[in-house]
């Protein structure tokens, strides 16, 4: 939809000339987050910097009969702020500063547009840290950790974007903005907060956060072990738990997938072991030392060929090297691959792995598997040719059907990157149609004309949805959706 | 009003006499034994416009000095109070909400997991879901929303969904469930929860301290020590600490701090604590302490009204003049989640709670005081009344107006 010169103007009268894009280049950088496949141009991008300009922009949305699609730094993997029914894609990365920090209530108010990383290194000096560290965290924001209740590797011990978030400022569909939950752990009445974190921005954008931060842990140990099979692998993970020992993190990679960052970066990983764990501890440094002996003790009964423990900060940062490095291992291996999420009972880890094999191997594709192993959350990476129509379909389809078996397992079909527009027709495979009628009624009392965000997470809003643009994944494609001039 | 639940076995009804709330029986209250026959309550009451209020253990419910404003029917969830699912290893559970947490704790226990929710002794999981309760370890353990993965409930109109899922990471659609932990049975009935288990930690240590006011009022002795994460650290008045031995020190102040974890970590915060505090009256260690968990989370348990308020200020000074004051005596406090939970008697409950929401308390929950938490702004109450209507169209849910009128 074409958005009237006079409309543009009353928008840079509220934001000023630098607050609204509307040139197609400008908008043409906005119209996909980090899943290309899908991909909406916006009608125009804004870019407010605070509270009360993003409440002035919705008012004026809803007069005009737009959506709002609320929009971090883009890097997430479910096309959760693509603005597939057009109107205001509306970027937070103006607002980006850290408002007030107490140390001693260990707590800070911030803007959703900070970078993740940013808030734990300014906070550094006090000894503190924002706890959920989504491996997406040197660029992603805090306000798009919340809407996406993102998690990450060190939740295990700390848990996800929710129970580090203590109140939220969010400006509803109305344009009036509020303050849900706050400083303290407890608010009067049921918590809103509650349901708008995690709600992919579409009951409200976040405007402020209140995070609660945490100690920096005293000392960290990492330690890594190789095994046999990757059920040796897994039922390591559950016996260090089942000790009483929660360490802050542990990571299974498959044979695959090390063979890719060996192939790359030499680290000196084993290319012949089933899995590699890596499994770091922190926490008092007294306390250390003995837990991963014992750790040591569990995965040796388990039958690890070898286990290395790093010594140093350098040491760990090898370690954690190769884990970081597969996504840009994938990257070199294959033209496309599809990043997948997805979770199991624990307890079902190993038998997870041996049918996502089976599936891709169905369809002669390779599936490298990266995997949050304490919180039975798989990351299988699909790798096709995205010259290949063929291969690309096939990838979707294994896919769906990999989801499907998390689904059977007992587990569901997202544990961090969100529904987006990506997983929302598997919503109807999760849940039953009541329970998506409910969650719809939830949405109508926050949104009524469904303004925010339209059409994302529940199954229906494809019907609305104009996706335009190429179904590619990475590579260059041909623009015959644009019309007129680039500037 | 027979007619309306014909449908239902008769083994279903039981003695409203049981289901009181502040001197109104209601007209009738049945047990479902499953969660079809649950559904069927509500969609029969939600047909013939009865109001219905859910009862777990009836911790909260039998402390209101009055009733709700209809009360039709009692729907008794002790008849839904199986263990759906729990395989140790996975360190997750999803049972019924009907279950005694107690009953739910042992299992847990016998496994070396603990149950990550703190309530009072009769207190059913259902309950203390839908109390949002929380006690001592509030700040280690999390909250129940931080806890709960996902549920099946019954909203006013008797759907039964289910939202969340039984896996500790999950983001698949709206957390509707989270929403009904703290609706003290406004928007729906919990039907079964699943919980993200903590393992038993291999050391706890409890200790207790006798102080005075003044004690507490020094913030150079408390600050620091959210640093070291205490499991709980929680200011009792002399009535509240004599309702257990272990707490009754004779001084007109205990403070009792708890640290789990590693067991030379727990040594050493042991020693830090006495380090600050002076010599404590007694330490505990190990299995001495979860007996001492649960006596704490009774402790706020009392007839007569009572007001729970939070604070965003989570060291003791925060509550030093109130220990000076008579109402000081019938104090819990419990500082690293900011909770404040006074029974005072009858009388001034109101200057009492507007004197302390002056002074940065905000009153979260009240039991039979009568007066109401603080109305919040408009798109607030807004909200809350629109979430109300969407989940209970017919207003079926007797405790629904709570919300509906933003009280």
């Amino acid at each position: 939809m074409v958005i009237s010169p006079s409309a543009l103007d009353e928008l840079r009268a509220l934001l000023g000339e630098d607050g609204v894009l509307s040139a197609n280049a400008s908008r043409f950088a906005y119209e996909a987050d980090a899943m290309t496949l899908e991909r909406a141009t916006p009608d125009v991008v804004v870019l407010p910097r605070s509270t009360d300009e993003v409440g002035a922009v919705v008012r004026w949305a809803m007069a005009h009969g737009l959506a709002v699609t609320p929009r971090g730094a883009g890097t997430g993997l479910a096309g959760g702020c693509t603005c597939e029914q057009g109107g205001v894609s509306l970027s937070v990365n103006r607002m980006d500063r850290v408002l007030a920090v107490d140390a001693e209530r260990m707590l800070a108010w911030v803007q959703p547009g900070l970078v993740n990383l940013w808030l734990s290194q300014q906070l550094a000096p006090r000894g503190l840290h924002f706890a959920p560290d989504p491996a997406s965290q040197q660029v992603s924001t805090i306000g798009g950790n919340v809407a996406t209740n993102a998690g990450g590797p060190h939740c295990l011990k700390y848990g996800v974007t929710l129970n580090h978030i203590l109140g939220i400022t969010v400006v509803l569909a109305g344009g009036a903005a509020v303050t849900l939950g706050g400083e303290a752990c407890d608010a009067p009445g049921f918590d809103l907060a509650s349901v708008v974190i995690g709600s992919e921005g579409t009951l409200g954008i976040i405007t402020e956060v209140c995070v609660r931060l945490l100690p920096v842990p005293e000392a960290v140990k990492t330690l890594l072990f190789d095994f046999d099979t990757i059920a040796d692998a897994c039922v390591t993970v559950t016996r260090v738990i089942a000790e009483g020992i929660v360490p802050a993190a542990m990571e299974i990679m498959d044979r695959y997938t090390v063979g890719l960052v060996e192939a790359w970066l030499h680290l000196g990983l084993p290319t012949d072991a089933a899995a590699v764990l890596l499994i770091e501890v922190d926490g008092p440094a007294s306390a250390l030392p003995a837990q991963a002996e014992r750790i040591a003790a569990i995965a040796r009964e388990r039958h690890a060929r070898t286990a290395r423990v790093a010594r140093d900060e350098v040491e760990r940062a090898q370690l954690w090297r190769g884990r970081k490095s597969s996504y840009g291992a994938y990257g070199r291996s294959a033209s496309g691959f599809y990043i997948m999420d997805g979770v199991v009972p624990r307890t079902r880890l190993a038998e997870a792995f041996a049918n996502i094999y089976a599936i891709a191997g169905s369809r002669g594709l390779h599936a490298g598997n990266l995997c949050h192993a304490g919180d039975g959350n798989l990351h299988p990476h699909v790798l096709f040719d995205t010259n290949s129509p063929k291969q690309q379909a096939d990838a979707l389809e294994v896919s769906h059907e990999i989801l499907r078996m998390c689904i059977r397992f007992g587990g569901t079909i997202s544990g961090e990157h969100g529904i987006g527009s990506e997983k929302r027709s598997m919503m109807r495979e999760m849940f039953e149609p009541r329970d998506l009628a409910v969650m719809e009624r939830l949405r109508g009392a926050f949104d009524r004309d469904r303004r925010l965000n339209p059409g994302k997470v529940l199954p229906g809003g494809e019907a609305h949805a104009q996706t335009r643009g190429p179904a590619q994944l990475g590579g260059m494609a041909v623009r015959d959706d644009v019309q007129g001039s680039w500037t | 009003m027979k007619t309306a639940f014909a449908a239902l076995p008769a083994a279903c009804r039981c003695d409203a006499a049981r289901f009181a709330i502040g001197g109104a029986q209601p007209g009738v209250a049945l047990r479902p034994e499953s969660a079809g026959e649950a559904a069927a309550v509500l969609v029969a009451c939600s047909r013939s416009g009865f109001a219905l209020v859910p009862w777990g253990g009836g911790v909260a419910l039998s402390h209101e000095s009055s009733p709700p404003p209809r009360y039709d029917v009692a729907l008794d969830l002790g008849g839904l109070r199986r263990i759906t699912t729990y395989d140790p290893d996975d360190f997750t559970v999803t049972a019924e909400c009907g279950i005694p947490l107690a009953e739910l704790r042992a299992t847990l226990a016998a496994h070396g997991q603990e149950l990550p929710i703190e309530a009072a002794a009769a207190a059913t999981l259902g309950g203390a879901l839908a109390a949002n309760a929380s006690g001592a370890r509030r700040r280690a353990l999390g909250s129940p929303r931080d806890r709960i993965l996902g549920a099946r409930f019954l909203t006013g109109d008797g759907e039964l969904v289910r939202t969340g899922g039984r896996v500790v990471k999950n983001v698949a659609g709206h957390a509707v469930h989270r929403l009904l932990v703290g609706s003290r049975g406004g928007l729906g009935v919990f039907v079964e929860a699943s919980l993200k288990l903590p393992p038993q930690p291999p050391a706890r240590g409890l200790v207790v301290h006798g102080a005075d006011a003044g004690l507490v009022a020094d913030a150079t002795r408390w600050s620091g020590l959210s640093r070291l994460e205490p499991a709980a650290l929680t200011v009792l008045g002399p009535d509240a600490a004599s309702l257990h031995p272990a707490f009754a020190t004779g001084a007109p102040v205990t403070v009792i701090t708890g640290f789990e974890g590693d067991p030379a970590w727990v040594d050493a915060c042991i020693g830090r604590i006495v380090e600050r505090l002076g010599a404590p009256v007694s330490v505990r260690r190990d299995a001495e302490v979860p007996p001492l968990w649960a006596a704490l989370a009774d402790a706020g348990e009392h007839p007569g009204p009572r007001l729970t308020f939070a604070t965003a200020d989570s060291a003791p000074p925060a509550i030093a003049s109130l220990l000076l004051h008579p109402t000081g005596a019938r104090l819990v406090f419990h500082a690293p989640a900011g909770r404040l939970i006074l029974w005072p008697g009858p009388a001034g409950l109101e200057g009492l709670a507007r004197g302390l929401e002056s002074s940065g308390f905000s009153l979260i929950e009240q039991r039979g005081a009568g007066i109401d938490t603080p109305v919040p702004p408009a798109a607030v109450l807004g909200l809350r009344a629109r979430i109300a209507e969407a989940l209970d169209p017919a207003g079926t849910m007797a405790y629904g107006p709570r919300w509906r009128a933003g009280r």
